[in-house]
């Protein structure tokens, strides 16, 4: 691939509300993925082996963590000399200036940033989906179509179809139609979104777009219908593969336990596509005497002295013995004390589970904390940093955060400072 | 954090009892504790102390060595001024064709003479330690020594190659020893010292104009009786591989708490080349106890007391029990291995036995299919 003739926006700066507490103080894209990897791994890794050498991520929401994690590309080979990976923020401009109001508008505020790399074509992708894709193949397509969009979409069940951006296409694969999760939907190929664009002509659609009042300045409600309108072009582009959007707790959830009950899918010991991450130089994790592990995946730097069944545990996270965990996922640096019980839970980074906690272990029973808007599927949330008392109980479906607006918290959350000490 | 000084790291050690271990490869850049190699240790504790500027002296078989620090950008050493070094050995006017560390040395001089650091923290490729030498550094400078040797009192794994100090009430060395016959005293060398930078280059000069022939550094100052050397003690956790026999034992030892927590839990991080291997998986029937193990492994077998390195398959019904499996092994189905080391890439056919002893483990070399 010649230099620059395609550069990549990552599209990072969404809330990610539907991920509760996971993405108070986060963005959406650096939540811990799969044992060890962020979410936005996948994707920049993408680009990495695609070749494409310049990339820009388009911060907004919390961007502090996804900045220090992104740095200067290098974990992902992106720390090239001409071009590589830049962190995208709002900024001030001389005439007014603005937070990215869509996600189309966030392109064009940074029109200057892909203008200087001249490039001819420009790759849109979202932070938050989890699959493996060349993007090469998808622009050898939009080039020798001659198309002026190219969207990935994938084959969705026919009864799921409702919940996705269904694009209905011609024999040829042109998109005729884009339906915003119809009621009745006419083709069960999703947009992944993924895009290509023509630059010269996705410029001068931002600009239009920028200039309609109306506009909510987003890619898939308002630029993809109107470069429809003007009979553009549009290819659909064919993907089959693991594709997963985790936007949700729920299927945040599954597609981790995807990699326990489906390893083969994503296929993460793919040497020639490799996920690639920052590593925390950790060392090789242990396993105790009596331990037990079944059906879980590990990385660097855990201690299991109890038991662990069918769960994803990050980096040096610690069991202690007689604990037990179960259909849990647990982010870098937890803690779970000796006897406490999750089960289905998700800890965020550095949670401590103090002695004989049961979670997850009854779905009756009353707390504060209980949040079935958020999470759904018996599944608990615990929020970054929490520390669990011993001997609590809490109910699945709950959100564990801090908030001074629960009565009930002192007796459930331990603030004080030497919580790390055993 | 800083410091006047820069490092130097002998990655071979020619006398060394590694068997098949050493064939493909330096003593420093053997594989050890599942995603490290032996010269991580030493190089850590140098970038750790802020030394930026190191070379790693090597004579043969540097291939494995230099594919693993490539420009040593995991250890922070890929820098624009100083950085990281790899001196292989080249003929030039100064050596005369000789062989040895002092031939080496010779080449090294250039490096010396580039840079301005007052001292030079020269280690050898086989310590496992995880600590800082600004203390030693200090401790030298203030000591009036032209050199100071760091020791410990474990002489629990001696041989051959085992230094021994002998030292006065005051710290002062007195001699040398090369292991010795009878018990002289329990300070056994790290082959870490400190010396003056324009000292070194003395002594390399003066070696090179005797003629002095296949000479190791520590002979160069055993030698010299006119150098003022001092002891320093070293009271952590550190483990010395000459041997496989030390390097099976110093691999179980790690497996204790305490060992591994000084070693990894320490504030001072070990760096190591990234592989970005997956996550490890665990089968619904595997059992796995008091094993340490590392990224991208497969387990549906049992496994106990053992060290898995990278990638590792252990198929159904294998059985393990105090092994050392190296990187992109593959174990078959039924295999029984006990006090076995296998080198990377090797296949293992199923059904196979191997019973070694904790003193003598059966080692399967690199590549090779059973």
């Amino acid at each position: 691939m010649p230099k620059n003739q395609i550069i990549a926006m990552i599209l990072a700066g969404g809330q990610g509300s539907r991920l509760g507490v996971l993405t108070k103080n986060l963005a959406k894209p650096a939540v811990p993925f799969g044992s060890r990897y962020r979410i936005v791994d996948f994707t920049l890794s993408n680009c990495s082996n695609s070749g494409i050498e310049t990339v820009g991520v388009l911060t907004q929401y919390q961007p502090l963590d996804l900045n220090t994690y992104i740095g200067n590309g290098q974990p992902w080979d992106l720390d090239r000399l001409y071009g590589g990976a830049f962190i995208l923020p709002p900024y001030q401009k001389s005439r007014g200036s603005d937070w990215y109001k869509g996600t189309a508008n966030a392109i064009y505020q940074n029109t200057q940033f892909v203008d200087n790399y001249e490039p001819k074509y420009v790759l849109i992708l979202s932070g938050d989906h989890i699959y493996k894709m060349n993007y090469a193949n998808m622009l050898k397509s939009h080039i020798d179509s001659n198309a002026d969009a190219t969207i990935a979409v994938i084959e969705v069940p026919w009864q799921e179809a409702s919940r996705f951006g269904i694009m209905n296409t011609n024999k040829e694969s042109y998109i005729t139609e884009f339906d915003e999760k119809p009621q009745d939907p006419k083709s069960n190929l999703a947009s992944m979104g993924v895009y290509i664009f023509t630059w010269k002509t996705l410029k001068k659609k931002l600009e239009e777009d920028e200039a309609e009042p109306s506009s909510s300045h987003d890619f898939g409600k308002d630029i993809i219908p109107s470069l429809l309108k003007d009979r553009r072009k549009l290819l659909a582009y064919h993907f089959s593969g693991y594709w997963k959007d985790v936007g949700t707790i729920e299927s945040l959830w599954e597609a981790n336990m995807d990699i326990l009950d489906k390893p083969e899918d994503i296929n993460l010991t793919d040497s020639s596509w490799r996920i690639y991450s920052r590593n925390p130089v950790k060392p090789a994790h242990y396993i105790g005497k009596g331990a037990t592990v079944h059906n879980s995946c590990l990385t660097d730097g855990c201690v299991v002295e109890g038991c662990v069944e069918h769960s994803v545990i990050f980096n040096s996270v610690v069991v202690e013995k007689g604990a037990f965990v179960k259909d849990s996922i647990l982010m870098p640096g937890s803690i779970i004390r000796k006897g406490a019980y999750l089960n289905k839970v998700i800890a965020g980074p550095e949670v401590v589970v103090g002695k004989n906690a049961k979670i997850g272990f009854t779905c009756f029973g009353e707390s504060p904390y209980i949040n079935t808007k958020i999470c759904t599927n018996d599944i608990t949330v615990i929020e970054r940093g929490v520390t669990i008392k011993d001997n609590v109980e809490i109910p699945c479906n709950s959100m564990v955060e801090n908030r001074d607006d629960i009565p009930e918290s002192k007796s459930v959350i331990d603030n004080s400072s030497e919580r790390k000490e055993s | 954090m800083f410091i006047n000084a820069m490092g130097l790291i002998l990655a071979d050690t020619s006398t060394s009892q590694m068997r098949e271990l050493t064939k493909p490869r330096a003593l420093a850049a053997v594989p050890f504790a599942g995603r490290y190699r032996i010269i991580d240790f030493m190089l850590s504790s140098l970038v750790n102390s802020g030394v930026i500027s190191v070379g790693v002296l090597t004579s043969n078989k540097y291939k494995s060595l230099m594919d693993h620090l490539g420009n040593g950008a995991a250890w922070d050493l890929s820098r624009k001024n100083k950085g990281l070094y790899i001196l292989p050995p080249f003929v030039n006017t100064e050596s005369y064709g000789q062989t040895g560390d002092v031939d080496g040395l010779s080449g090294v001089l250039d490096f010396f003479r580039m840079n301005t650091f007052k001292y030079v923290i020269v280690g050898g490729g086989n310590v496992i330690f995880n600590t800082t030498f600004n203390d030693i550094v200090a401790v030298h400078e203030g000591s009036g020594a032209d050199v100071s040797i760091m020791y410990n009192r474990d002489t629990a794994y001696l041989d051959e190659n085992s230094l021994i100090l002998d030292m006065d009430d005051n710290g002062w060395v007195e001699s040398i020893y090369l292991n010795p016959v009878g018990r002289i005293s329990d300070c056994v060398s790290l082959n870490v010292f400190i010396i003056k930078r324009e000292l070194l280059i003395e002594l390399i000069q003066q070696a090179i104009s005797r003629g002095d022939r296949d000479m190791t550094l520590e002979g160069l100052l055993r030698r010299n009786n006119k150098l003022h050397m001092r002891g320093y003690e070293f009271s952590g956790s550190c483990l010395r591989i000459n041997s496989v026999h030390s390097y099976f034992a110093a691999t179980m030892r790690l497996l204790k708490d305490d060992v591994r927590k000084e070693l990894f839990m320490n504030e001072n991080r070990i760096f190591t080349k990234v592989k970005d291997e997956a996550p490890s998986l665990y089968s619904s029937d595997c059992e796995v106890s008091d094993s340490l193990i590392s990224d991208g492994c497969r387990i549906y077998g049992n496994v106990e007391g053992s060290m898995l390195f990278r990638s590792v398959t252990v198929s159904p019904g294998a059985k393990l029990r105090n092994c050392i499996i190296m990187q992109n092994v593959h174990i078959s189905e039924g295999c029984v291995l006990e006090n076995v080391i296998i080198d990377k890439n090797s296949i293992l056919r199923p059904g196979i036995k191997l019973i070694g002893q904790p003193n003598y483990p059966v080692l399967i070399g690199k590549g090779s299919v059973v």
